[in-house]
């Protein structure tokens, strides 16, 4: 083969990528309302929560602001948004659990912004001070969901699955696995010990229930396939997933999913941030597009997108009720301090990864 | 005017003309082509979809500040965490399967086109299409099968079996590494295969002339394939190594710590980790490249250019009756264990109503499928996709033989070896690293500020995919264009055809089948692709993998298996269909070329 052809051979190679589809982003775009012309840009989304698609377009029919939606799990956002840090491409980062969200405001990444949407006395205690960030729901960790047609033993507290009526019957997630399973570690650890010996005292209680049997499983999917298959008989999972699960599955003989709330529940919020390295424009359409969440239409919308999923939350907006079917607002709630335990999620990971799987 | 051209010498060079100059004076392209040194054009392709965004992944370990991933300009830190003892004995782990997966896929894929291509073995044709579909089978659902079968409670105990003696062998590093030989054996199989087609019978002949038994006629061939068998191995060995599907499901379920759990724990994590993901593929390529090392040890100065013009086509050995049992027998137990656990898993999932469990109505439901075809997350996603496979496949085949034509030029220049090198080592990383390394060199301030915006396009997306795809296709080609004799497009050129006339009707006709392999093996596999999917698919575009995987994050096990099995048909409908054209389309010379008879 000549060298003209070799070398023909892999221009045309890159010739035929280049040619290809080469889509750009959508360029700026001119609105035009009430008799004045503003400048449009889009904005980009990246969201893991199971409305995004239905809430981005609602929000562009009504302000005609485009959305650029990147829909995926929380880990590959966040992986995409590290990789980014020298060049921010992202407006607004939507999921679940405040400690990233922590972490980036600390990075300086997140711009601050006041709602004036009103929040509810939960949705209070969980936005930050400084406003990095704003919750817009929440659902807890964990639910403790167990099949009531094999079991009649009910945990009132998480002491009681150390004993022997739970002994290699309790099954939960994989914190290196599954997003929302960290809080809930760090929500035990909080409550046994604070900040200043929770890790430790938390540590112990995980290898008691290590001791006593418990089964991990690598996300929430899997510890109700478990549940299902009688491989435990109590799954410790979001609060989310326990509701969906009892919604779609229909209750048998051998199979009655129940859900109970242990003190305390530790309080998993959808977050969403703006990029601090947004341009004027796009600030203030970010702003909008974070006041569209916290209103009844916006909640409306969030309670539509994913019936059986992310749809099942309590909001935290006034006069916006849950969907039928939901249970009560656990009573007795704990909200993590998200700058301490963001700080301490990968040595605990790495711990519970060691000793506990 | 016509011209005439005079060679002028350069300097120092006197006895290779580079210059040719009309009389006109007017430099012309024939000159222009000359000037330019043939592996410059492949080198500029190359450093842009390979070498940067590696180098620019691998420099995060050294240089965390560099790419705004820490504060340090230079420190080795990242490698002293991933030298602690628990990644240590992950890479060992990984070590030991990729090898053992390498040898496992290699004696069964050379087994396997031997039959295949020298024997009247019953089922011949379902092979080629069997292959494509284990290939296109992804690592979640092999493992998935798997676990659905032998999990406590699960369907083999709800049956009256007890799979409690086969889990435990079975959820460690016997798993894992027949999960990894399993995923590697298409890519052994197709690499021997077209290597085996290009050798015609005269040269078992030649062994039997002269003395020699099965075995020794045996052992020639072996060592006459050598290139294609230890690019097989290579490629498997890499694969293994680098791969995610598998440690983050089986390997982790059955606490088998391997390298790529280590990395992909480090890009999971946040604050992510790059500094030690980078360091832990360092490590990674240093598995490899000694692979790559012990490949080129014992290739060394030996020539393999046995495909020619005088090539004579191969018997086929008609099996006894018993012989045809065995392998019936065997052949069986081969489709039953790759194809036939990640099926199950598939129905266990998406067809069958809660099957195993103490729940759901335990009937065949259509349910799942139906509700997926009529989503939008499938039909407009699994378009995109293919489209983008397409295009990827094209490319990286153009790419890829020009490469293989490099690599497989004897005592290579170090233009070659470096090749070899960064291809090998660019098989060895994760997509991830990949991905990561792309958005790390294309989105720097300086590409924005000068106008180049490339990250969040297709573009850069195809431009990820080719380079995922490249190592691999490379490999597979270079056995076959390893084999063909120069002698042949040499006698084309000196009766007057031109080069691009000689490839044609010369190297294409012999190269023909393995590059339509190939292509299809690129195709299926930037299909499903998913790391680089997750990382650079533009903003508004969903790639089909990204899109099943949102769906299983979201506990929908079964329309998210619903749309793999419905993605995995409409590549085989892609399969059947180019196999299909390739038989009707090219010349009988063509197809019959290598085929015994």
């Amino acid at each position: 083969m000549s060298r003209r052809t070799v070398i023909a051979l892999a221009l045309a190679g890159l010739s035929a990528i280049t040619l290809s589809a080469c889509s750009s982003g959508s360029a700026a775009t001119s609105v035009t309302a009430g008799g004045s012309t503003s400048k449009v840009e889009p904005l980009v989304l990246y969201a893991a929560e199971g409305w995004d698609s239905g809430f981005a377009k609602a929000f562009t029919a009504k302000t005609h602001i485009p959305v650029e939606l990147v829909d995926e799990s929380t880990g590959p956002l966040l992986t995409k948004i590290a990789a980014e840090r020298n060049n921010p491409r992202w407006s607004l980062l939507w999921v679940d659990g405040d400690q990233a969200f922590a972490s980036l405001a600390h990075q300086g990444q997140l711009l601050s912004y006041r709602t004036s949407a009103p929040l509810t006395g939960v949705g209070t205690s969980l936005a930050p001070a400084d406003h990095s960030y704003t919750p817009t729901d929440t659902t807890v960790m964990a639910a403790v969901i167990y099949n009531a047609a094999k079991t009649s033993a009910v945990p009132s507290t998480y002491q009681d699955l150390l004993g022997a009526a739970y002994r290699g019957k309790v099954g939960m997630n994989d914190p290196a696995q599954s997003g929302p399973t960290y809080p809930f570690i760090a929500g035990v650890m909080n409550q046994l010990g604070g900040t200043s010996s929770g890790i430790a005292r938390g540590e112990a209680y995980f290898l008691k229930l290590k001791q006593n049997g418990l089964k991990v499983f690598p996300t929430n999917g899997d510890t109700l396939h478990a549940l299902e298959t009688g491989q435990i008989d109590y799954g410790l999972v979001q609060s989310s997933a326990a509701i969906g699960e009892r919604l779609k599955v229909t209750a048998t003989a051998t199979f009655q999913p129940t859900i109970v709330y242990l003190p305390k529940s530790t309080l998993l919020p959808s977050v969403l941030g703006i990029s601090k390295a947004l341009d004027p424009v796009r600030q203030a359409e970010a702003k909008q597009f974070v006041d569209y969440a916290l209103s009844a239409e916006g909640q409306k919308i969030m309670q539509q997108g994913d019936a059986t999923g992310d749809s099942l939350f309590w909001p935290i907006v006034p006069g916006v009720h849950p969907l039928p079917g939901m249970p009560s607002f656990p009573a007795a709630y704990q909200v993590l301090e998200p700058t301490f335990w963001g700080k301490s999620e990968s040595q605990v990971v790495s711990w519970f990864d060691q000793n506990i799987k | 005017m016509a011209h005439s051209f005079t060679t002028l010498p350069v300097p120092g060079l006197a006895d290779r003309p580079r210059f040719a100059v009309a009389r006109s004076g007017r430099v012309t392209m024939r000159a222009l082509g000359r000037l330019v040194a043939p592996s410059a054009a492949l080198w500029v392709v190359l450093v842009i979809i390979l070498v940067l965004p590696i180098m620019a992944f691998l420099a995060a370990a050294v240089s965390p500040a560099l790419l705004g991933q820490g504060t340090e300009w230079f420190s080795l830190g990242a490698f002293s965490r991933a030298l602690s003892g628990g990644i240590v004995v992950a890479l060992a782990d990984s070590l030991g399967v990729a090898i053992v997966a390498a040898v496992v896929a290699g004696a069964i894929g050379f087994a396997l086109a031997w039959v295949m291509q020298r024997t009247d073995a019953p089922a011949r044709g379902m092979t080629t299409g069997l292959l494509f579909a284990l290939f296109l089978t992804p690592s979640y659902l092999i493992a998935l099968g798997w676990e659905r079968l032998l999990e406590p409670n699960g369907v083999l105990v709800a049956i009256g079996l007890d799979p409690a003696p086969f889990r435990s062998v079975f959820y460690g590093p016997v798993g894992v590494t027949t999960v990894l030989a399993v995923k590697g054996l298409p890519f052994a199989y197709l690499a021997i295969s077209t290597a085996l087609r290009g050798l015609g019978r005269e040269y078992e002949e030649a062994v039997r002339v002269h003395g020699g038994g099965r075995v020794a006629t045996a052992r020639f061939v072996v060592a006459l394939l050598a290139p294609a068998v230890w690019s097989a191995l290579a490629i498997v060995f890499a694969e293994s190594v680098s791969d995610f599907g598998v440690a983050a499901t089986l390997a982790d379920t059955a606490h088998f710590p391997v390298a790529t759990y280590a990395l992909y724990t480090a890009v999971q994590a946040f604050p992510v980790d790059f500094p030690l993901a980078s360091a832990v593929s360092w490590l990674l390529m240093g598995l490899v490249v000694a692979a790559l090392m012990l490949q080129n040890a014992a290739l060394r100065g030996r020539r393999f250019r046995v495909l020619g013009g005088r090539s004579r086509v191969p018997r086929r050995h008609v099996l006894s009756r018993p012989a045809r049992t065995v392998w019936s027998v065997s052949f069986a137990l081969l489709i039953l264990t790759t194809l036939g656990v990640p099926t199950f898993g598939a129905i266990a999932a998406s067809l069958i109503d809660g099957l195993g469990t103490l729940s759901g109505t335990h009937r065949w439901n259509l349910g799942n499928y139906i509700r997926v075809i009529r989503s939008p997350d499938l039909g407009g996603p699994l378009l995109y996709s293919a489209l983008l496979a397409l295009v990827t496949a094209t490319a990286a085949l153009l790419l890829a033989v020009a490469c293989a034509r490099v690599l497989s030029t004897v005592g290579s220049s170090m233009t070659g070896r470096i090749l070899d090198a960064v291809l090998i080592a660019a098989v060895a990383l994760p997509g991830i690293v990949f991905a990561a390394g792309y958005i790390f060199t294309y989105n720097l301030p300086v590409f924005s500020a000068a106008g180049l915006q490339i990250y969040g396009t297709n573009t850069l997306l195809l431009l990820a995919y080719l380079a995922t795809a490249l190592p691999s296709t490379t490999r597979l080609l270079v056995g076959a264009v390893g084999q063909v004799q120069n002698s042949m497009a040499e006698a084309a050129r000196v009766h007057g055809l031109s080069a691009a006339r000689s490839a044609l009707s010369i190297t294409l006709p012999v190269l023909a089948r393995p590059l339509v392999s190939a292509w299809l093996l690129t195709y299926t596999a930037t299909l499903l692709e998913l790391p680089v999917s997750q990382l650079l698919a533009p903003a508004g575009d969903q790639p089909i993998s990204v899109g099943i995987t949102t769906a299983l994050a979201k506990y929908d096990f079964g329309g998210g298996t619903a749309m793999e099995v419905l993605a995995i048909l409409s590549a085989l409908a892609v399969v059947a269909v180019v196999y299909g054209g390739f038989r009707l389309v090219a010349p009988l010379g063509w197809r019959r070329l290598g085929v015994a008879r």
